[in-house]
């Protein structure tokens, strides 16, 4: 049973605004689909959680590497702000977090509506 | 009643099931910090040269995947840095590797330039995982010198016996090949302690200041077929030269050297060797030892001796094709996974899982089954 929504029926809370770090994401089952929300710092996005080249979980995108202090990036993949895009963790492909689009093979996975209502993200399936 | 949403399990990336099956990972690379690699040369005069402000490996290649990659040359640590053996066990967990086989990944140690500087990383880098790894509980592959012949010999005298060290590591690359006979002291050693040799790409590319060198300007022409190219002329090199006439119980494992060329070479070994047979006489081994023929088909030795790491494994989409390749490629008897990590060419355990390819006996053999019957565990 859906919580209930004030931006409409069709969106499910998935997280407090404040759950979501900047640069960061989550990944929830909503109605059995893997979603992706992340928090781009102007913004909030969700797509489809599993990339489409081998099934990485895109939320973990921005996560801090091991030993990151002796590497020259700290995370693994990461969410660009300014181009609102995610890079998978695994192997760094970039998807369009407006779009759902990987520019360099034209694949597509699911985007979803995001509404913030009173401190909460809302994600419609 | 519940809520719609669920958070999922941040420690999992790969499917469930890969967590109920016992997974070896044939190549996981460690990259020591270079200041505490170097504290472990013995050589007081070795180490001085090779920590100069050039460092250990100085010489680069042509080629490099930094121009490839949207972060550059942080490609080589996508995933992270693992130093010590608790970073590797963190790294495995959400990835569902039970087993991993480290290495010290100084895969381009083979193009640097002194013999003797390069043996005194090798010596160094081995005692550093035996004091950091092998000693922690973690099975390792000890390096083994390409270069030198005999120094390799004494390297796996010293260190082959120790506990956890699983298999020997070196590269196939464009310069001599396995079959030359000079190896023949370094396969009795491996032979005589039990390990497999496992070579790995080496960042020594094509020749360069060659034509066709010259001419490779991507990465995918340089990793993805440059590599494969090498590997199977060492495979063919060893096979028709007659090395496992003369070391029958030797194993090879090939890593990123690509994997799906195998029925090209099964074929087209075995049709060229039958038909022209009559050289064989005259490659070193087959002549001393007398010999006319090869003792089995070509085909013979690379479903016996040989084994390949599946990363990146490039499956076909479809079940039907994919299936197909894995009969012709004799998974079941020569795949062996391997993850890559911390590169990014990262392979999770997941086309075993997301792929209806495999049968579950394939699916067991290339996860643990085959690397269990060679490597020393």
């Amino acid at each position: 049973m859906s919580t209930e929504s004030p931006v409409g029926d069709n969106f499910t809370k998935v997280a407090a605004a404040d759950e979501i770090e900047q640069g960061t994401g989550i990944a929830v089952d909503v109605k059995g689909i893997e979603v992706a929300v992340f928090n781009t710092g102007d913004d909030f996005y969700a797509i489809l959680n599993r990339c489409a080249h081998q099934q990485a979980p895109l939320y973990k995108a921005g996560e801090e590497k091991i030993n990151a202090e002796d590497t020259w990036t700290d995370t693994r993949g990461g969410v660009d702000a300014e181009n609102a895009t995610v890079s998978c963790p695994w192997h760094l492909w970039e998807w369009d977090l407006e779009t759902g689009e990987h520019e360099v093979t034209g694949k597509c996975i699911s985007t979803f509506d995001v509404e913030v209502a009173d401190g909460d993200v809302y994600v419609s399936i | 009643m519940g809520s719609s949403t669920e958070q999922l399990d941040p420690e999992a990336e790969v499917p469930e099931q890969a967590f109920e099956d016992y997974i070896i990972d044939l190549d996981f690379h460690v990259n020591p910090m270079t200041d505490e690699l170097m504290s472990y040369v013995e050589d007081d005069v070795i180490r001085d040269k090779l920590t100069t402000e050039f460092g250990p490996t100085p010489v680069v290649g042509k080629w490099d995947a930094a121009y490839a990659i949207k972060e550059g040359t942080e490609g080589l640590y996508t995933q992270g840095r693992a130093e010590y053996a608790e970073d590797v066990r963190e790294a495995c967990k959400k990835f569902a590797i039970d087993e991993p086989i480290v290495n010290p990944g100084i895969n381009n140690l083979n193009q640097q330039h002194h013999p003797l500087l390069k043996n005194g990383v090798t010596q160094a880098a081995n005692d550093y995982m035996l004091d950091n790894f092998a000693d922690e509980g973690m099975y390792t592959s000890m390096m083994v010198p390409k270069w030198d012949p005999e120094y390799a010999v004494e390297e796996i005298e010293r260190v082959g016996s120790e506990d956890n060290i699983a298999a020997a590591y070196s590269w196939f690359d464009p310069k001599v090949p396995w079959g030359a006979e000079q190896f023949d002291p370094v396969f009795e050693a491996l032979v005589e302690h039990d390990l497999p040799l496992l070579l790995h790409g080496s960042l020594a590319y094509w020749p360069q200041h060659t034509h066709i060198g010259d001419e490779m300007m991507t990465w995918t022409e340089v990793l993805g077929f440059d590599w494969p190219i090498h590997g199977m002329v060492n495979v063919v090199n060893m096979i028709m030269r007659g090395v496992f006439d003369r070391f029958p119980d030797l194993n090879v494992v090939l890593q990123e050297a690509g994997h799906w060329w195998v029925p090209f070479l099964r074929y087209r070994m075995d049709e060229f060797y039958e038909m022209h047979p009559e050289d064989v006489k005259i490659t070193p081994r087959k002549h001393e030892a007398g010999e006319r023929y090869l003792d089995r088909t070509p085909s013979e030795y690379l479903r016996d001796n040989f084994y390949l790491c599946t990363q990146p494994f490039a499956m076909p989409r479809n079940a039907g094709e994919a299936e197909g390749m894995l009969n012709l490629s004799l998974a079941e008897d020569m795949f062996i996974y391997s993850s890559d990590w911390p590169h990014q060419t990262l392979d999770p355990p997941t086309w075993f899982y997301t792929s209806r390819a495999f049968d579950d006996d394939t699916r067991q053999a290339i996860l643990h089954e085959n690397a269990e019957d060679i490597l020393r565990l």
